[in-house]
């Protein structure tokens, strides 16, 4: 079968194999990082959504159609609303996360200057 | 005897801070101070170090003159004192002046004194574009907190303990000035301003620069609009730190 021909359901088949390849791998990627320690479970769901996503698209084209049929897209444009929508999703979170982590070293840092000037003071007692 | 204490942000500051330092010993000798230095690059945190009569608070990054006031906030807090002035480390602010702002402070009329440039009888000239900025930014702060301030980035401010118990808690991040006065009117604190006059920078740099004008006055506002929906609660103690679930 040509990697270009579409399907009974009106799909190219590369688009599904690619949708399903691209899950797959984005699943593994996700579980490794875990592993290893370079991504915390927490943010590894939101990636595990997305390839859930993907997933499900890949197994069920029709997902595709009944959406660009409610929006009114082209069912190419469906994907990368959905993609961009969904990647806006995961910056602003991100951006929040940024924020609570500066907000952290900012008190971190505002504490070790307080904690050493109190240390400088206690050695110069001692001498 | 009220305790004072003078807190000076510092950052990049090694060819005046020595002399600001003995300035405000000699102006105000009752005073202590305390000079928080902001992740500088040069020996400006050597030089406190080796000052007598001057407490080093030393950031061991830059976090902006906003988590540095913070600082000396929390430590005002912290060591108890009943006032806090705040005055920048390049030799601008008029330290013969320290004892009139606090003692608007301490007469009980105000909460927070501001030393402003713009009340008459001043010898200070900013560019045009931050006399814009400052005065567009500073009319539309004075509106919300009721007037009676017309220089609202003056950083030549003294407060009494509600003032700076409410900073130690929160505090603006960058430009923080503004901001801050919002912040103290929303607490129903009452913010007074009294003329000085303002001298040239003695060396160093500017801690604004020329194009970060727009963005200062963008940032402000936006801050500023926000901080109005922004429900406060009766003020907690400072050292409760809220307890945030661990991820």
């Amino acid at each position: 079968m040509d990697a270009n021909s579409i399907g009974q359901d009106g799909f190219y088949l590369v688009h599904r194999v690619g949708l399903l390849f691209a899950s797959v791998l984005l699943v593994v990627a996700v579980l490794e990082l875990v592993r290893r320690g370079y991504l915390k479970e927490r943010y590894a769901l939101l990636w595990l959504f997305a390839s859930g996503a993907c997933l499900l698209l890949g197994l069920f084209p029709q997902l595709i159609v009944y959406l660009s049929n409610t929006f009114g897209f082209q069912y190419l444009a469906t994907v990368y609303v959905f993609s961009f929508l969904f990647l806006i999703a995961i910056v602003l979170a991100f951006s929040v996360v940024i924020t609570q982590l500066s907000e952290r070293s900012r008190t971190l840092a505002q504490e070790l200057a307080l904690l050493e000037q109190r240390l400088r003071l206690l050695e110069k007692e001692r001498r | 005897m009220p305790r004072v204490v003078v807190l000076i942000p510092a950052y990049n500051e090694r060819a005046t801070i020595a002399s600001v330092v003995h300035q405000i010993r000699d102006a105000a000798p009752g005073y202590d101070i305390a000079v928080i230095n902001d992740g500088s690059r040069d020996d400006t945190a050597a030089i406190v170090a080796g000052l007598d009569g001057a407490v080093l608070l030393d950031l061991p990054c830059n976090l902006g003159i906003g988590g540095a006031m913070q600082t000396g906030y929390i430590y005002a807090l912290r060591q108890g004192y009943d006032i806090a002035v705040q005055c920048d480390a390049d030799g601008q602010h008029p330290v013969d002046q320290l004892e009139r702002l606090v003692g608007r402070v301490l007469d009980g009329t105000a909460d927070v004194v501001i030393g402003s440039r713009y009340v008459a009888d001043t010898g200070y000239q900013p560019s045009f574009v931050r006399r814009l900025g400052k005065s567009l930014l500073s009319r539309w702060v004075d509106a919300l907190i009721g007037g009676g301030v017309t220089d609202t980035t003056s950083g030549f401010r003294a407060m009494n303990s509600r003032a700076f118990s409410i900073f130690a808690h929160s505090y603006p991040e960058d430009y923080p000035e503004p901001e801050a006065l919002v912040i103290l009117h929303r607490h129903g604190l009452r913010v007074a301003e009294i003329p000085v006059r303002m001298l040239p920078r003695q060396g160093g740099e500017s801690s604004i620069r020329p194009h970060s004008a727009l963005y200062y006055m963008v940032k402000v506002a936006l801050a500023i609009f926000i901080d109005l929906f922004r429900h406060y609660r009766p003020h907690t103690h400072p050292d409760a730190e809220q307890h945030e679930e661990q991820s």
